[in-house]
């Protein structure tokens, strides 16, 4: 991956592989309309069909971000490449969707009000057909009990999204936090 | 902000209070008002953070000539460094000039710390050593020996964890500690190498009293099934309603440390020694300092401690996921930092036996992740809960009203522990949380 479209990215299997230049804005429009219908089903709670989003090899990442001086030239600072909020595989999703589903799980019972705000949706080819590397940014807003307060997350998501016979699916997706410390009390949600 | 009326902290009559909690613990009660009020959070800085020796780090976090880490005890920055003679150092992050932080990363390495204000250097010692245009500016008045960053009065290590003490008059670090270290040792010298931090800690804040978290940690292990039925339902916890139940509950009196040691129910075939893969198991053999420790050790499967004032550790027996086959213990150490009343910011570390396998540290850390810190699975469910409990302490009402630590006053003490402190031989009992409470009183007025 070139120094230009992030080498702050930590080493990932499977690679975020380089981009090969972008994609036609037809294929992009497909793109936004499966991450918008993404976001709805996580904003919806509909977890178990958010799932079937997902390819069984996913690789699913939120490294923990530090505030961190500048080197080598690259502005992006301080994402750990071994220390994380989230190291996921589709596995370990499903315990956390089961988890939710018990009912007993008090975190999300009653259930937080989030709400996936997406925008800059970029879709680029890459070296490998049938695999679409699609940077968005991400706004989530937390809110739970009777308070007026509530949290914003600001991110950046990395996601390399994968052309099967059932249509696209999520094969690794890797947040870029724009938080250090985290201002919510837990992460019970997905980015 | 997580709860309406955390932060502020009604400023109540902070040695009222006190008197009140002193006359109610003997009978196994507290004031609720302890956990949020902006009196009582401001003489627990001076007395409890200002006065106490506080984890601030781990020497593998800091390997190398130079390494440092930033680091808080309430909201006083730290360098915690270590300097160019292979020393450890706490320096405060205040330039002696006009006070600019010289520090400005959460971690590096540096040789010299220069302010970026009007460029004052130190080295990583603390020493001034350069002053810009200094004979022009200064002339000859300049004392730049007393104008080295302060110290942090005390700074000591015991088995590579790196604690500091704002009071250069407090005990030494062994002496605070005192028999808690024959549990931490458990902890940390399972094999001949120690222990080591993974990776920089998650941080984030949670509107929960410090107390409310170590209390937790140190002995409530009645929680668990209620809790935790999430975790219940998915396998990942026994169903059996006295599972937390067994095990040994320790305290040190007048320290307010405290471990549990949990071991598995009968009819319940969870492997020994937390289960450890078996090469683990003989590197302890001799790697422990006795045969007691070992001993105890063979039958633990979950172990918690509170460090006074407040750090903990939690040390159990766990899966990755839960279709994993087999056991892949973790362990996690976090400072609850005090920032406001019914306020903490967390910080979480991913602890490993250094001799591990790094196949065994990776899917250790996923048990780690997956289960504690800011998304795990047990930990997300303590933190909704604990909310609560800070935002009830800070209202008109609640604030008067009691919170109970009666269970287990009845239990005897279990003269046949092999370890030292006072053990009882269940963990249904609030002995730890008394023993911290009273600690606390003790120290407060
Ligand atoms: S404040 Fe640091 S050099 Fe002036
Ligand atoms: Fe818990």
């Amino acid at each position: 991956m070139s120094a230009r479209t992030g080498s702050f990215l930590p080493p990932a299997d499977p690679p975020l592989v380089a981009p090969a230049g972008p994609a036609d804005p037809e294929v992009t429009a497909r793109i936004a309309a499966w991450l918008y219908h993404e976001a709805e089903l996580l904003d919806d709670g509909r977890h178990d069909d958010w799932l079937d989003l997902l390819t069984d090899d996913i690789l699913y990442q939120v490294p923990i971000r530090i505030h961190k001086e500048v080197t080598d030239s690259v502005r992006v600072t301080g994402v750990q490449t071994n220390a994380f909020h989230l190291d996921e595989d589709r596995t370990s999703l499903q315990m956390r969707v089961d988890r939710i589903a018990t009912g007993f799980a008090w975190a999300e019972e009653p259930p937080s009000r989030i709400r996936h705000h997406l925008s800059n949706i970029r879709v680029r080819h890459t070296d490998h057909d049938g695999e679409l590397a699609v940077r968005s940014n991400l706004l989530l807003y937390h809110g739970r009990w009777d308070r007026p307060e509530y949290e914003l997350l600001s991110a950046e998501r990395h996601d390399l999204i994968r052309e099967t016979d059932g249509g696209y699916r999520l094969a690794r997706r890797l947040v870029v936090l724009d938080a250090t410390t985290i201002p919510t009390l837990n992460i019970t949600f997905f980015f | 902000m997580q709860g309406s009326n955390v932060g502020q902290g009604v400023r109540g009559e902070v040695d009222e209070v006190l008197g009140e909690a002193a006359r109610l613990l003997p009978g196994g009660e507290m004031p609720a008002a302890v956990f949020n009020d902006r009196g009582i959070f401001e003489r627990e800085r001076e007395r409890i953070f200002g006065r106490s020796w506080v984890y601030l780090a781990h020497e593998s976090e800091i390997p190398d000539r130079g390494d440092y880490v930033l680091r808080y005890i309430v909201d006083d920055p730290l360098i915690i460094v270590r300097d160019e003679d292979g020393e450890v150092r706490g320096l405060h992050n205040q330039c002696q000039h006009r006070g600019m932080q010289v520090c400005r990363s959460e971690a590096g390495n540096a040789s010299n710390f220069r302010c970026p204000y009007h460029g004052w250097t130190y080295r990583n010692t603390g020493a001034l050593t350069g002053v810009p245009v200094e004979k022009q500016a200064f002339g000859e008045t300049l004392d730049k020996a007393s104008l080295g960053l302060v110290q942090v009065p005390q700074v000591d290590t015991y088995n590579g964890m790196i604690f500091g003490c704002l009071d250069p008059d407090q005990v030494g670090l062994a002496e605070w500690l005192g028999d808690i270290r024959w549990y931490l040792d458990i902890l940390t010298m399972r094999c001949p190498s120690g222990v080591e931090v993974v990776g920089a800690p998650q941080r984030w804040r949670i509107d929960v009293d410090w107390k409310i978290a170590g209390e937790n940690f140190v002995g409530d292990s009645y929680h668990t099934l209620m809790t935790h039925r999430s975790m219940v339902e998915l396998g990942q916890a026994p169903r059996d309603p006295k599972y937390a139940m067994y095990g040994e509950q320790v305290h040190i009196p007048g320290r307010g440390h405290g471990a549990m040691l949990i071991g598995a129910p009968p009819g319940t075939d969870l492997p020994p020694f937390w289960g450890y893969p078996q090469d683990a198991i003989d590197r302890a053999r001799t790697s422990l300092p006795s045969a007691e420790q070992f001993d105890v050790a063979y039958e633990t499967r979950i172990m918690l401690s509170t460090v006074f004032p407040n750090l903990s550790i939690h040390n159990p027996i766990r899966r990755p996921d839960h279709r994993y086959e087999g056991s892949i213990p973790m362990m996690t150490w976090r400072v609850w930092n005090p920032i406001g009343p019914g306020q903490v910011e967390v910080f979480s570390w991913f602890v490993v036996d250094k001799d591990m396998s790094e196949e065994f540290k990776r899917l250790s850390s996923l048990s780690y992740l997956r289960s504690f810190g800011i998304s795990g699975t047990f930990e997300q469910d303590d933190a909704e809960i604990w909310t609560h409990i800070a935002r009830n302490a800070g209202t008109f009402s609640g604030r008067n009203h009691r919170v109970n630590y009666q269970m287990g006053m009845e239990l005897e003490v279990d003269e046949q522990w092999p370890g030292p402190g006072v053990a009882q031989p269940a963990n249904f009992t609030d002995a730890n949380l008394r023993s911290f409470y009273d600690r606390w009183i003790e120290v407060m007025r």
